[in-house]
């Protein structure tokens, strides 16, 4: 992978901490358009909590995020993420369960005509028609999300960044609580999701996962980044020395 | 119906559990159904008790008595659908209309008055607004805070005398029909009309359902949950504006012991009754015309029938009871464990 192009998603020594406790203190990472960027640590690393800074639901305290090399207010909130391009599927999903199915799926973006009529129609044939893209079987789009199990909702949850159709894809454990065949099916939409030229970045705790579907991983550990590695030329061993902190960070950084 | 979605539907291959739904259950989960059996059953033994009941003069007056409560609990259902609660609307109801009735009493033009009283309910609301959402004061306090304050100033202005007399062409709005309609359940048709529509066919239905269901979601999904908040709090006291009005109207007075609490309490049961969820995304208007017509039906079957009135709020009890425990059924059908 040439990484000629400019970086679709940067953060430079973002930190934040919430009162006395430092989330994150120094995390640095650049994710390029057509990879899949794993994002690995121990619980506590600080890697959700990146998520929502980039997504706008927590307020970085300092460092910079660059979209295509353009600097984001650190202050913006989630609809101003979106418009810079950033779908996200969040480790809690995000989905309201007493919507339907194809509702949740246009969230934030419903259809409409006339200015202020829902567009159910066609808010229910993009729904089916993203779904049936992705290859997913979860039933009829009028069916509330409440009543799927959480693997159904796993996929819908990504069929709705899918049909977002950004160029950046943040997923927050997108296999927790996955059975063999779902996980699966998340690892063939992050390859497909690849070979269309997006840039996905994906946490998550299941370094089998990372290791199959990855093109670089990046490791936190007490909300530092401590190096970012490519894939095919690194050991689990010694990402998993990284992410104990056994092996030292890259540089000592220090926050600014 | 697009073909190329009902083509997608028949490529399913796991069954979810909704689809087994069949519609008998269907309809036996909606609240209206168990409702409209209260109201049959109620009818009828007002009715063996004293056939005037079913005679058409006392079933126009039922609706009539229903539509104060059903256009405020229009506006207080979307506000509780979208996550929200006012119990102020009881206050906002009798200083609205003081306000209205004391200026055109004083010779402002009707329409003058009449945007008066819906600007101080638009107020009430933006007020309440302010306190649950920059001062974090939990909704049931912040409206039961407000709620006093509306009623002292609705004292103060008038020093306790109702506003009267009102002129003829005011009291007509809301005396007078329309085709053999009264006027008063003509304006409760618009207001259910106008909340039906806003609910289930706009944009901004769905956004409210959708915070009220999973704020968090809401929030994450670029939802603008506090313009929403804010704009449900506005109707909510405007709605209550609209039928302190129209109740001004109808009694020809700006009555300084209209509303109150009572009003509050009723409205806040007719909405829970007719199915709207407490935890916020479920509910419908439909469910909240019947709740109201129900209570509706109550009060005036205990009169028709003579049985003691300190038997409805007995009834009205029992009612929100079950209706509530009904709902939590209804959660459970709806949404399994993760």
């Amino acid at each position: 992978m040439s990484h000629l192009s400019l970086p679709a998603l940067e953060l430079r020594g973002v930190r934040k901490s919430f009162g006395p406790v430092n989330a994150l203190s120094h995390v640095d990472f650049a994710a390029y358009p057509g990879e899949v960027h794993a994002i690995v640590g121990d619980n506590g690393a600080g890697k959700s909590t990146m998520i929502k800074i980039v997504t706008g639901i927590h307020r970085g305290d300092g460092g910079t995020i660059l979209v295509d090399g353009d600097a984001m207010d650190l202050r913006h909130d989630a609809s101003q993420s979106q418009d810079r391009g950033i779908a996200v599927v969040y480790q809690d999903l995000a989905l309201v369960e007493c919507l339907d199915i194809s509702t949740n799926m246009a969230l934030g973006n419903l259809p409409y005509r006339w200015g202020v009529f829902l567009d159910r129609k066609r808010m229910d044939a993009e729904a089916a028609a993203a779904l049936k893209d992705l290859n997913a079987r979860v039933g009829d789009v009028r069916t509330p999300v409440g009543l799927l199990s959480g693997g159904q909702r796993q996929v819908v949850a990504i069929a709705r960044a899918v049909r977002m159709n950004k160029p950046i894809i943040l997923l927050d454990e997108p296999t927790a609580a996955l059975g063999v065949q779902e996980s699966a099916y998340v690892g063939r939409t992050l390859d497909r999701l690849r070979a269309d030229g997006k840039a996905v970045i994906c946490v998550s705790h299941g370094l089998e996962f990372v290791f199959e579907h990855s093109d670089r991983i990046t490791v936190l550990r007490l909300g530092r980044t401590v190096g970012t590695r490519t894939t095919a030329d690194v050991s689990r061993d010694e990402i998993i020395a990284m992410i104990t902190g056994a092996a030292a960070a890259d540089t000592l950084q220090e926050a600014s | 119906m697009n073909t190329a979605v009902t083509a997608d539907r028949a490529v399913e291959v796991e069954q979810p559990v909704a689809a087994r739904t069949s519609i008998l259950r269907t309809i036996l989960l909606r609240q209206e159904t168990w409702l409209l059996a209260v109201v049959v059953l109620i009818a009828v033994i007002a009715s063996i008790r004293n056939p005037n009941f079913m005679n058409p003069d006392n079933l126009v007056e039922i609706l009539r008595g229903s539509v104060i409560y059903f256009i405020m609990g229009c506006g207080a259902a979307l506000l509780v659908i979208g996550g929200g609660l006012d119990f102020s609307v009881g206050a906002i109801f009798t200083l609205s209309a003081l306000v209205g009735t004391s200026l055109i009493s004083q010779g402002v033009p009707i329409v003058v008055g009449i945007l008066a009283a819906l600007a101080v309910g638009a107020l009430a609301g933006v007020v309440n607004h302010l306190i649950v959402t920059y001062w974090h004061v939990p909704p049931i306090i912040a409206t039961l805070g407000t709620f006093f304050m509306a009623l002292g100033l609705s004292a103060l202005i008038t020093g306790g005398n109702d506003v009267v007399p009102l002129p003829a062409e005011f009291m007509k709005l809301g005396q007078g029909s329309v085709a053999f309609i009264p006027n008063v359940i003509w304006y409760g048709l618009i207001v259910g009309a106008l909340s039906y529509f806003v609910l289930e066919k706009t944009r901004f239905g769905v956004n409210v359902r959708a915070v009220g269901g999973n704020r968090q979601a809401a929030i994450g999904n670029g939802l603008r949950v506090v313009r929403i908040d804010l704009v449900l709090y506005i109707v909510a006291g405007v709605t209550a504006a609209i039928a302190g009005m129209i109740y001004s109207a109808r009694v020809g007075a700006g009555q300084v012991e209209a509303g109150g609490s009572s009003v509050t309490l009723v409205v806040v049961t007719g909405v829970l009754i007719g199915g709207v969820s407490l935890l916020g995304g479920l509910g419908s208007i439909t469910g909240v015309a019947v709740g109201a017509v129900l209570l509706s039906v109550i009060d005036n079957a205990l009169i028709v029938a003579q049985i003691p009135p300190q038997y409805n709020n007995v009834v009205v009890g029992a009612i929100l009871v079950g209706a509530v425990a009904v709902d939590h059924l209804r959660r459970k059908q709806l949404y399994k464990p993760r």
